[in-house]
């Protein structure tokens, strides 16, 4: 007998060296039927808990048209929900048409389209909840992590995003948005405002991503963008390779990109901390260069989940200013140990041409808008950061460094 | 030696299983409160007389059914109305009936063992309602026992497995997939409203097996119908199961009935710009010659919706044959393809000059 129990010891000792790499694996429950009765009975003003453990969902979950909902769970590292298994519907987590609706204290992972979905909506937040593709960056992932899109009044804090093949944080078409204190990383945009209006973001950190931090304005949608205060974040290392479906507008982001500000206004970057983004530290581009470095694409989306495309007849839109302009970018601290930017994208090989060993820390493509001469757009930083203007639309024949021209009138940097 | 043997096929076993086999532990049955959504039991509206599952209409209960119905996994239904005593309906050339308050549209699906003796032993899995409460439409569900005594309210949508004897007398089976409460959302939201989708005026155009007028007609009769126009100016929707009627007539009914639910100006797919009514005329909208907007991998490589006589070049073809969920049409309510109905598009296409 003891001998039986010294030889299964020895297989437990080994088993244990042998196999130790593997995480030991989770036992999954279900209670899909149930959680989804509940999110359909739901009336005003109930809590629904989500127990601890790892639960497993074969269809999308979905609740619509509720009030004053709070859907709790244990904690983000105690309460799964994962997708994994999922055979009907797109989304992980679908809330559409919410007054009032709270989210937090749990993870959601690995949605064949979206993790988390909240549309038309008012008064939306995701506190704590962690949204993963569970495999880390692929292509094959869904597009974004947390997605409220066509929403007003908007709180996301203290979650964390990952492997998202478009957006880990992001924000569509809303107004009135509070994105603070949260992580992304291993996203191809880290965190996105997308044609939202009065946007405050800040205490975030974007790591490991292609793009760091982007605010977009993009044509053919619903509602444009504009005013957005960007403040106290830690943007450092997003150079990881693009991993975005091609023909998304995420997928014409060079890696390396620490912020990015597209054909928007009303912006102001402050008190950020961008550091060691191999391309660019804060990029502020027209819609024009988008379409230009997508010339030859096909158009084309990926039909799970909503995701933005290149539109190649932005010019159609007669609403839309394809031009950033009103943007203040002050007192950053900018820092980069990286020589050369990357060589993954023509930007970075364009940059390496025209910046050698030296990434810029702010950019502007230099684009001029014809119809509006004045962009004004200004930087207040300390002396020593490098800028660079493309003048992208004469095929950089005016390519500059100097950013005299772009001085703020009045407001000083304050150190 | 037994012993050691044991413990090294242990290691060997733990070491190889795969990291991503994934075992789910059965949901237990938890005893949920329903009584908000609706009645528990289908039994409780007494749609029916005698024993339920024979389906016999009770009082104000009339039988329809519509000339080109929508393809759900080859299950077949029965459709009832119920209008609610003295109540009338009021005809719309165009849009779903006007229905009067308290109308109740009901659809039992269910499949026959032998599809070629359809009238003979039958399994009903679900019926389906819409009912018009205070102005406003929602849908329930109610899933059939297994002895087929009752059918239970059933919010959150199960899978059920079936099989039958085909027409073509191959043995078919399906996982059929009941909705939920908001499934149903899917295809019958118009704006941020639930509404019906079948009972147009050309649906109705129809007439009951062993009848001699349209069921417009015997509405009107029946004192549930008012504002009946003459009946050659009241438009009528082609049985796609009919070959003796036009090709295309066919072909635009079974994309009307399948599609134009989200394809339409006013349905969530107006996006896409393809509009699939089939009274939308042979052009661009239509998908011919039209390039897609978001069809993303849905598009096959194809480059236009529809082009003439290449039914294997169209992406309305490629998208009604495929079962990938990212790529399928429509999206919801089948996971079969419904062969003979491609088979009439391909047809068509085939036709077009």
């Amino acid at each position: 007998m003891r001998n039986i129990v010294r030889l299964f010891s020895a297989a437990l000792i080994m088993l244990l060296l042998g196999c130790n790499t593997a995480a030991p694996p989770r036992t999954w429950q279900s209670i899909e039927k149930s959680l989804q009765t509940q999110l359909i009975t739901a009336a005003d003003g109930d809590t629904v808990s989500l127990p601890e453990g790892n639960f497993m969902f074969t269809k999308s979950l979905t609740m619509d048209g509720k009030k004053n909902i709070l859907i709790r769970g244990q904690g983000m590292n105690k309460t799964i929900l994962s997708w994994k298994n999922q055979t009907e519907g797109a989304e992980g987590l679908h809330i559409s048409n919410g007054i009032n609706i709270v989210l937090e204290d749990f993870s959601v992972e690995d949605a064949k389209g979206d993790n988390l979905k909240v549309n038309d909506s008012r008064g939306i937040t995701f506190r704590r909840i962690r949204s993963v593709w569970a495999d880390g960056p692929k292509t094959e992932n869904g597009a974004y992590a947390l997605y409220p899109v066509l929403c007003k009044n908007v709180l996301m804090e203290e979650c964390i995003a990952m492997g998202s093949s478009d957006a880990g944080i992001y924000v569509g078409q809303s107004d009135s948005v509070i994105i603070r204190n949260n992580k992304a990383y291993w996203n191809v945009a880290g965190i996105e405002a997308e044609n939202s209006k009065y946007v405050e973001i800040y205490g975030n950190e974007a790591y490991n991503n292609t793009g760091g931090l982007l605010v977009f304005d993009l044509p053919g949608l619903t509602t444009y963008g504009h005013t957005a205060r960007v403040y106290n974040n830690y943007i450092h290392d997003n150079n990881h390779e693009n991993f975005a479906q091609k023909g998304n507008v995420v997928a014409s982001i060079p890696p390396g990109s620490g912020m990015m500000i597209l054909a928007t206004h009303n912006i102001e970057i402050f008190d950020n901390r961008i550091e060691d983004n191999r391309s660019v530290g804060v990029a502020v581009v027209s819609y024009e260069l988008v379409a230009a470095l997508n010339e030859g694409e096909q158009e084309q989306a990926n039909a799970i989940g909503g995701v933005q495309t290149v539109n190649n007849r932005f010019r159609e839109d007669t609403l839309y200013n394809a031009f950033p302009y009103d943007v203040t970018i002050r007192d950053n601290h900018f820092k980069n140990s990286h020589w050369f930017p990357t060589l993954q994208s023509d930007i970075g090989k364009l940059l390496l041409a025209k910046s050698f060993m030296n990434p810029p820390d702010i950019l502007y493509d230099g684009i001029e808008n014809p119809k509006r001469k004045d962009r004004n757009i200004c930087i207040a930083e300390a002396a020593d950061i490098t800028f660079i203007n493309l003048d992208a639309a004469n095929k950089f024949k005016n390519l500059s460094k100097d950013k005299t021209a772009f001085a703020c009138a009045g407001a000083q940097a304050s150190r | 030696m037994r012993v050691r043997l044991m413990a090294i096929v242990m290691l060997s076993a733990a070491c190889t299983q795969k990291p991503d086999a994934i075992v789910v532990a059965e949901e237990e049955s938890v005893q949920q409160d329903l009584s908000g959504v609706g009645k528990l039991l289908l039994s409780d509206y007494g749609f029916f007389k005698g024993p339920l599952s024979r389906l016999e209409p009770a009082e104000h209960v009339f039988a329809y059914t519509l000339n080109s119905p929508l393809f759900s996994d080859y299950a077949f239904k029965k459709r009832f109305i119920y209008i609610p005593e003295g109540a009338h309906a009021s005809y719309h050339a165009s849009e779903v009936l006007d229905f009067p308050e308290g109308t109740v549209l009901i659809k039992n699906f269910y499949y026959p063992a032998d599809f070629n003796k359809p009238e003979h032993d039958h399994r009903l899995l679900e019926t389906r309602l819409l009912l018009v409460q205070k102005g406003e439409w929602k849908a329930l569900t109610y899933v059939w026992n297994d002895t087929q005594t009752q059918a239970h309210l059933e919010v959150a949508g199960r899978t059920m497995p079936v099989q039958w004897r085909h027409s073509d007398g191959t043995l078919r089976k399906v996982n059929y997939s009941v909705p939920s409460i908001n499934q149903c959302k899917g295809c019958h939201l118009k704006g941020n409203k639930v509404m019906p989708i079948g009972p147009t005026a050309r649906q109705l155009n129809a007439k009951l097996p062993g009848a001699d007028v349209s069921q417009l007609v015997q509405w009107q009769h029946d004192g549930i119908l008012k504002n009946l126009p003459e009946l050659r100016l009241v438009p009528r929707l082609a049985v796609y199961e009919d070959s003796t009627e036009p090709l295309a007539a066919r072909a635009r009914a079974w994309l009307e009935v399948n599609c134009a639910h989200c394809h339409r100006p006013d349905g969530p797919a107006k996006t896409s710009g393809l509009h699939l009514l089939a009274d939308v005329a042979e052009g661009n909208v239509l998908g011919i010659g039209k390039a897609p907007v978001a069809a993303g991998k849905g598009s096959g490589g194809r480059l236009y919706g529809i082009v003439p006589g290449k039914p294997d070049q169209s992406i309305l073809q490629y998208r009604i044959e495929s079962t990938h969920p990212g790529i399928m049409m429509p999206e919801l309510g089948r996971t079969l393809v419904h062969e003979e109905g491609v088979a009439l598009v391909r047809e068509w296409i085939k036709s077009m000059k």
